[in-house]
């Protein structure tokens, strides 16, 4: 009997949500964990399409990159939405989750302290308004917000908002959320997920 | 009768792949280009999700974000893959041809020239190479690249491969596609087939 091989490296980043899909849907599967120094043979050995991580492995089965392991996880699990146009939308929300999540990580790797709290400011004015903002008003649409993103249920596109947003105090400073009550309260309901949350206990403590 | 209309500037750009994904379905849209001195209104409208282009309009609902326009029409017109499997497949190819894309932004918009020359040395001589080799693989192992990306018909992959080599092919000098013959074979076999190359014949010709 296959069972799926999720490798990634000992963090949480962009391996996260997988992990947490594979959590929701109480599938089990080999959370395999590649140590730095392991990395340059593993990328050497040709096993990755891309020379890069996440992979996903299941018997003939491989896939390479992130988004494209998730929605195949989701869809697979029924955790992407009912209907064409709900996927569209969950696509949609994860694509700009990202976008929003590359830049908050980008200036985070500012060395010069200087530079980086002016980046900071300017994110804060920009680029989070933009962004949450839009997500808040997605969520609000969605049946007055108090559910999930997209539809009636959990998707990963709710998965990807939890697990982006354990990094914004650490990156952003703050709690970024109490401006936007409903994805806070959101991220509050994900946390209290029973499966979510037994999988936040479990997981192994990695800083990033 | 549905009715599309999918908005994006006076270019090929991050819109190409789903007016492909049109043609290749003979669905027909509402193909609006605007200038860029129209942009501002439009992104204040409040009409794009997330401020950005393209925009795809249909039956009163707003899609943004270029790969879950493209996805949602591929899903709707049956050019997505039959599988969950063979999606994810679609999708993995899609993404290493809109990280080239991403890739080419950087220094097309470099203002610094030695910079620019830097970033333009390192894509023709590592990134764009590394990548093509790496979906090369990936359509040899479909048959032995004598067909499409994925299972036995065209689906968005080679769309998005095509929208990808209409850039490509502008670096004359660097022969990208030469060193891979069955990537040029299919970029030939896509391009001839009715409906595309109806389509490569009559759009618009623009510099991006």
């Amino acid at each position: 009997m296959a069972k799926y091989q999720l490798s990634y490296f000992n963090i949480k980043g962009i391996a996260e949500p997988i992990r947490m899909l594979f959590a929701v849907a109480g599938v089990e599967y080999e959370d395999i964990r590649i140590q730095p120094e392991q990395w340059p043979s593993e990328k050497a050995s040709g096993k990755y399409p891309f020379g890069s991580m996440p992979i996903l492995v299941y018997g003939d089965i491989k896939i390479a990159q992130s988004f494209a392991i998730t929605r195949y996880l989701a869809n697979e699990f029924g955790l992407n939405g009912k209907t064409n146009l709900e996927k569209a939308n969950v696509d949609m929300i994860a694509d700009a989750l990202k976008d929003i999540g590359e830049k908050i990580g980008k200036l985070f790797q500012e060395q010069d302290e200087t530079k980086k709290a002016e980046k900071l400011a300017e994110i804060k004015r920009t680029d989070v308004p933009t962004y949450f903002g839009a997500l808040e008003g997605i969520l609000k649409d969605n049946k007055g917000g108090d559910g999930y993103f997209v539809g009636d249920d959990l998707t990963w596109a709710d998965l990807l908002f939890f697990s982006q947003s354990e990094y914004y105090p650490m990156m952003l400073n703050e709690d970024v959320l109490i401006s936007y009550p409903k994805m806070k309260a959101l991220r509050d309901r994900i946390n209290e997920h029973p499966r979510i949350k037994e999988w936040l206990e479990k997981r192994p403590k990695t800083e990033y | 009768m549905v009715k599309y209309t999918l908005t994006y500037f006076e270019g090929r750009g991050r819109a190409e792949v789903s007016r492909l994904i049109f043609a290749a379905a003979g669905v027909k849209y509402e193909d609006v280009r605007i200038g860029f001195d129209k942009w501002p209104a439009l992104k204040t409208s409040g009409r794009c999700p997330f401020g950005t282009l393209p925009l795809l309009e249909v039956d009163g609902k707003a899609i943004g974000q270029s790969f879950a326009v493209a996805r949602f029409l591929a899903n709707e017109t049956g050019l997505a893959g039959k599988t969950n499997y063979e999606k994810a497949q679609v999708d993995m190819i899609a993404y290493a041809f809109k990280d080239l894309g991403d890739e080419m932004v950087k220094f097309a918009f470099e203002s610094d020239e030695a910079k620019k020359a830097e970033l333009t040395k390192k894509f023709l001589t590592e990134i764009a190479p590394k990548t093509l080799s790496a979906v090369e693989k990936l359509l040899e192992a479909n048959n032995g690249g004598k067909g499409f990306f994925v299972g036995k018909e065209v689906t968005w992959a080679d769309l998005a491969f095509l929208a990808s080599t209409d850039d490509l092919v502008q670096f004359k000098d660097a022969k990208l596609l030469a060193a891979h013959p069955k990537l040029e074979a299919l970029r030939q076999r896509v391009s001839a087939l009715p409906k595309i190359k109806k389509w490569l014949e009559t759009r618009p010709e623009t510099p991006f």
